[in-house]
Order: structure tokens, then C-alpha cells, then sequence
């Protein structure tokens, strides 16, 4: 088949390896994510809080500038757990608001036009499909998550008078694991929603109830039943929690409730699974006919 | 060894059998696949690209399991899905490179053969623009460029001409011809439409109700000097069409006491007036025709429910 012919010709050259296909399935999906301009808008919107953070960093460690600055006194911040512990709660809750712009983007677009029956009738499999649209959401959100935590970590190290970064490794393994968890979840948390729904804006609203509406149900339930178990349905306080223990930082505010590592362990496995299984009964290629 | 092999192949959805023991094999360079709307034909093609597990049985399509090798079978199939299927604010050529991608071309192939596939279906002029303002029949040729441009070894097609206009139709059977006739791809197309399969393919399975009415090569079937006839009747037409049939004919009756006849050797039209005059029928026309895929799927409409369902060539 060539253009000034206009015959037909079959293809008889090389071809990919299978899993490569689902790179293929991540590229288009980030050329997806990066047309819009909003996307990019939030992407510079996420690097904000870390160039305050490196910029608080800077100023504790640098008396000079302190004092350029008119502080005359002790460290303006405290570099410790606590400010790691803020700023990844600020960038998670960012990563929150990019996910729930991107992941409708990548699904929506193929479910509003009936593409699955195209798509999965290529040598990809569904787990291919999911799997290709998941790395680009992680990849997205690593890079406003724990890229720039840990970097912040690594300039404190550096900066730092102290021998600082080797004994607040915590710290860095706590930002690293308790971004991942977090990434991880709302990834599929945001592909299976927008599986769900055809319209964009729609699936942008669902992602954010499935966050708050059900932590305002857990408040409700807590407090009719006298049960702390309600938090469960709580996904902010839960996860402000596992970063708290991630980091080693004891605050009172959470000092009177308290919940079980395994109980919200068995909690994100479990929003995980129902994940998995919307994302089963949507991405097919033809509907399941039942009856 | 067939292009499709089907041995015995049950496939369940719910409670319900939408396949039930199909058994045959299919070789024919382009294959109609026939059959009334709840018939199975859209069933069968998604049990042949793995979409639906055989409950039973098995098919297979270039000797390899449709699910088990599914991810195989894929490479080689390019699939044109019957309702509308596209990725709407991607470009055509966009759209076309990404299915070709994920069929295994490399990037830069993927992106030569796209634009090929868009002029040679008669796309060039639009491929930049996006599918969602393509018109109806654009978006049936670009679901035609997806399926051909990573250059499949059979093409399946559910129902290529729906909502076409009869311009766009003819080009659209044009295509199909002219795939044919390049000889290195095989064509499976499901329709409910005679002419298109008529016009485009040399064998024809014929499904009803899940079951093989009919498989047959059409050119063979025309070759064979069978005798046909078309009756219209006045009178006991049914007590008629039953004499008949005791007489070695085959015979599919129609509304109006139109009936339709497969005559042997043996039996002459005067037989027929002889059983006409016995019943008190009146035979108020007689044509003696050639044998058509019409007649061919409405003799197998016609087939009792309980003839074996095992039909080959």
C-alpha cells in the first residue's frame, strides 16, 4: 500500500514485543494528559509549595540570609518531621486535585466514543490497558509527590551544618512510602471513577466526593455508633494518620483517635479491590450480558 | 487447515446460548457470515477474537485457540466493530497510528502505514481532522483504515455498509473487492444484507438461532445444476409443500402461498400439477430460476429446528 498507488499491501515488517504495547498505551495517554493546558496550568500550580519549602530550607540554614531578611533571632522554621509532614500533605491533596483532572482525560475520551472494542481487539489485554493509563497517572503524580519531597530532603541534607540527613532517615523513608501509598491509591481510585462515567467534568466531581462525601458518612457513623472504627470511612484522616506514623511526628490532634496500622491497611486494600473490580466490569470490549 | 475451525463451539452469556454446538470450517478467501438479527453472528466474531470464552467446544482461527492465543490471534485479525468505535478528538491519522502501534508496528512504521490506509480507504483529504466531525460514512472508512492499516492476515467485518448511503456503500463493497483480490488477506463480513455478501464473498455460513443453517462455497452452490422453481399457490399450501417434499424436493413455503422449490432429476413440473389437482390447489404461476444466496439463506431459514446443526462443505 503506498500513497501514489492507492493499492492495498500488506505489512510485512518487524514487530513490537508485547509489552511494549502498553508503553504504547502510556504514551498516547500522556499526550492526552499534556494537550490540555489546565493540565499544565496545575502541573506549575504542584511545584509552588516545594520552591517555598526550598526556600524555607534555604533561610534556616543560612543565617545570612536570616538576617537579610531582618530575623535577627534563631531559626525562623524548624527543618524537623513536622515540616516534611506538611509538606507532604500539601502536595498529596495537589496530586488529589491533578488526579482528578488527568484520570478522567485518559479513560473518558475512549469510553464516550466506544474505542474498547478497537483497542482490545489489538494484541493488548485489559490488565495492558489499565495497567498503560495507571503508569501514566503515577508517573504524573510522583513527580509533584515524592520527587520533590525527597529532593527537599536531599537539599536539607546538603545544607544542613549538622550530619542531619542520616539521622532523619525516617523521614525520607516516610515520604517516600507514604507518597507511594497515596499515589498508588488515588491512580486507581481516579482510572476506576472515570470508567464509570463519560463525562469529564462529571468524573472530576465523582473523584472528589469518593474522597469527602464518605469521610463526612464515617464522621456520622462515629458519632451515632460511639465508634472510632467511622474514620475508616475517613480517607483524609486516615491517610494524615499513616503519614504522621510514616514520619514519626506525635501530634494532639490525633492523639485521641487513633486506628489500628492493620484496620487502615485493610481499609486501602479494600477501596483498592472494589477499584479492581469496577475496572473489571468496565474496560471490555462488549458489555456482560446477563440473564 | 481452515482459516476458522469451529468444533462443537458453545458460548453461554448469562443463563442464555447464543452458540450452540457450531461445528465446520471455514477456507474461503472472503466468508459471509449470515444470519436474522439474535442469530449470533456478532457473538461468533467476538468468541473469535477472545472477547467471549466457548462454554463448550472450541474455535479456532489459523489453528490457534480463539482464547487461549487470543493475544496472537489479535496481531493477525483486523477488526471493523459494527457500531460506531473511535477515539473522538484524536485526528484520523492519529487515531489510525495508535491502532497500528498497539497492533505491534513500530512508531515510525505505524505512522507511514496510517497515512496509507486513510488514502487508500479515501480519507487522505480529512486525516488531519478530528474522527467526532467525520461524517457517518467517514467514520465507517476510518473503522476500515484501523482494521487494515497494520496489514492483518483476515479482516473481519461487522456489518461495513450500515447507515451508508448507496454512493458510499458501492465504494465500501469496491474495498472490499479490491482486498479480496490483492489475495493476502482473508475477509470474514457479518450482514444482514444479501447483496453485500453476495457481491463480496465466495463461501457463506448461514446462523440461526446459534445454530449453522447452512455453510456453503455460493460458487459451487450456483455451478450445481440445481433446479429451482418459485410457485404461487391458491389453496391447501402446506399439505401441499408436504406431498412435495415426499416426492425427494426441498421446499420453503412463504406467506401468500408462495412457495419455493429445489427440484431433482427424476421430478417433472407435470408431477407437480398431478399433486396440485389431487389437492385441489391452484398453481397460478410457475418460474423456473436460477439458485441465489437468497434462496440459499431462506432455504436455510426454513430448516427444521431439530436438522443437525453439522454442516460442511
Amino acid at each position: 500500500m503506498s500513497v501514489y498507488k492507492h493499492d492495498y499491501r500488506a505489512y510485512t515488517g518487524k514487530v513490537t514485543s508485547a509489552w511494549t504495547r502498553i508503553l504504547v498505551v502510556a504514551r498516547y495517554g500522556f499526550a492526552e494528559a499534556w494537550s490540555s493546558k489546565i493540565t499544565v496550568g496545575l502541573f506549575i500550580l504542584c511545584f509552588v509549595p516545594p520552591l517555598l519549602a526550598l526556600f524555607g530550607i534555604y533561610l534556616a540554614n543560612n543565617p545570612l540570609a536570616r538576617a537579610l531578611m531582618g530575623n535577627k533571632g534563631p531559626q525562623a522554621v524548624e527543618i524537623d518531621a513536622s515540616f516534611f509532614l506538611g509538606v507532604l500533605q500539601v502536595q498529596s491533596w495537589l496530586a488529589l486535585v491533578l488526579a482528578s483532572w488527568i484520570a478522567p482525560r485518559l479513560i473518558t475520551f475512549d469510553l464516550a466514543d466506544n474505542a474498547f472494542p478497537i483497542l482490545l481487539s489489538h494484541p493488548i489485554s485489559r490488565f495492558g490497558y489499565v495497567f498503560g493509563k495507571y503508569i501514566v497517572l503515577f508517573a504524573m503524580l510522583s513527580v509533584v509527590t515524592w520527587v520533590p519531597g525527597l529532593l527537599l530532603f536531599v537539599y536539607q541534607g546538603y545544607s544542613s551544618p549538622q550530619p542531619w540527613a542520616a539521622a532523619n532517615l525516617q523521614i525520607a523513608g516516610g515520604l517516600f512510602a507514604g507518597s507511594l501509598i497515596w499515589i498508588a491509591l488515588i491512580s486507581i481510585l481516579g482510572l476506576a471513577l472515570s470508567s464509570w462515567v463519560k463525562w469529564r467534568g462529571v468524573a472530576t466531581a465523582i473523584i472528589f466526593a469518593a474522597v469527602f462525601v464518605p469521610a463526612g458518612m464515617g464522621a456520622i457513623v462515629s458519632g451515632v455508633l460511639r465508634t472510632k472504627y467511622g474514620f475508616l470511612l475517613n480517607l483524609p484522616f486516615m491517610m494524615s494518620l499513616l503519614w504522621q506514623r510514616l514520619l514519626g511526628v506525635h501530634t494532639s490532634v490525633f492523639s485521641r483517635i487513633s486506628l489500628a496500622n492493620e484496620a487502615i491497611a485493610v481499609m486501602l486494600v479494600l477501596v483498592c479491590l472494589l477499584c479492581v473490580a469496577m475496572l473489571n466490569a468496565r474496560i471490555r470490549a462488549r458489555e456482560v450480558v446477563r440473564g | 487447515m481452515g482459516i476458522i475451525e469451529l468444533d462443537g463451539l458453545e458460548v453461554r452469556l448469562g443463563n442464555r446460548t447464543v452458540l450452540d454446538g457450531l461445528t465446520g470450517e471455514l477456507r474461503g478467501r472472503s466468508i459471509g457470515l449470515l444470519g436474522p438479527n439474535g442469530a449470533g453472528k456478532s457473538t461468533l466474531i467476538n468468541t473469535l477474537l477472545g472477547f467471549y470464552q466457548a462454554s463448550k467446544g472450541s474455535a479456532s482461527v489459523f489453528g490457534l485457540d480463539s482464547y487461549r492465543d487470543r493475544a496472537q490471534i489479535r496481531g493477525s485479525i483486523g477488526y471493523m466493530p459494527e457500531n460506531d468505535s473511535f477515539i473522538g478528538n484524536m485526528s484520523g491519522v492519529h487515531l489510525v497510528r495508535y491502532m497500528a502501534e498497539l497492533a505491534g508496528l513500530p512508531s515510525r512504521q505505524a505512522l507511514e502505514r496510517a497515512h496509507e490506509a486513510l488514502f487508500y480507504v479515501g480519507l487522505g483529504e480529512v486525516r488531519y481532522r478530528k474522527v467526532n466531525s467525520y461524517s457517518l460514512g467517514m467514520k465507517q472508512l476510518i473503522k476500515l483504515a484501523q482494521a487494515l492499516a497494520h496489514g492483518p492476515k483476515l479482516l473481519i467485518l461487522d456489518e461495513p455498509t450500515n447507515g451508508l448511503d448507496p454512493i458510499a456503500r458501492q465504494r465500501m463493497i469496491q474495498l472490499i473487492k479490491e482486498i479480496r483480490k490483492e489475495g493476502t488477506v482473508h475477509i470474514l463480513i457479518s450482514s444482514h444484507l444479501l447483496r453485500d455478501i453476495d457481491e463480496t464473498c465466495d463461501e457463506v455460513l448461514i446462523l440461526k438461532r446459534g445454530r449453522i443453517a447452512e455453510l456453503c462455497n455460493i460458487e459451487a452452490e450456483r455451478r450445481s445444476n440445481r433446479s429451482f422453481m418459485e410457485l404461487e399457490t391458491v389453496g391447501a399450501t402446506e399439505r401441499f409443500s408436504t406431498s412435495v417434499r415426499s416426492l425427494g424436493c426441498e421446499c420453503a413455503s412463504f406467506p401468500g402461498g408462495r412457495i419455493k422449490l429445489v427440484i431433482p432429476d427424476h421430478i417433472e413440473a407435470r408431477d407437480l400439477y398431478v399433486i396440485a389437482a389431487n389437492q385441489g390447489v391452484q398453481i397460478r404461476r410457475m418460474n423456473q430460476r436460477r439458485d441465489s444466496l437468497e434462496d440459499i439463506f431462506l432455504r436455510a431459514m426454513d430448516m427444521e429446528p431439530g436438522r443437525p446443526a453439522n454442516v460442511s462443505l
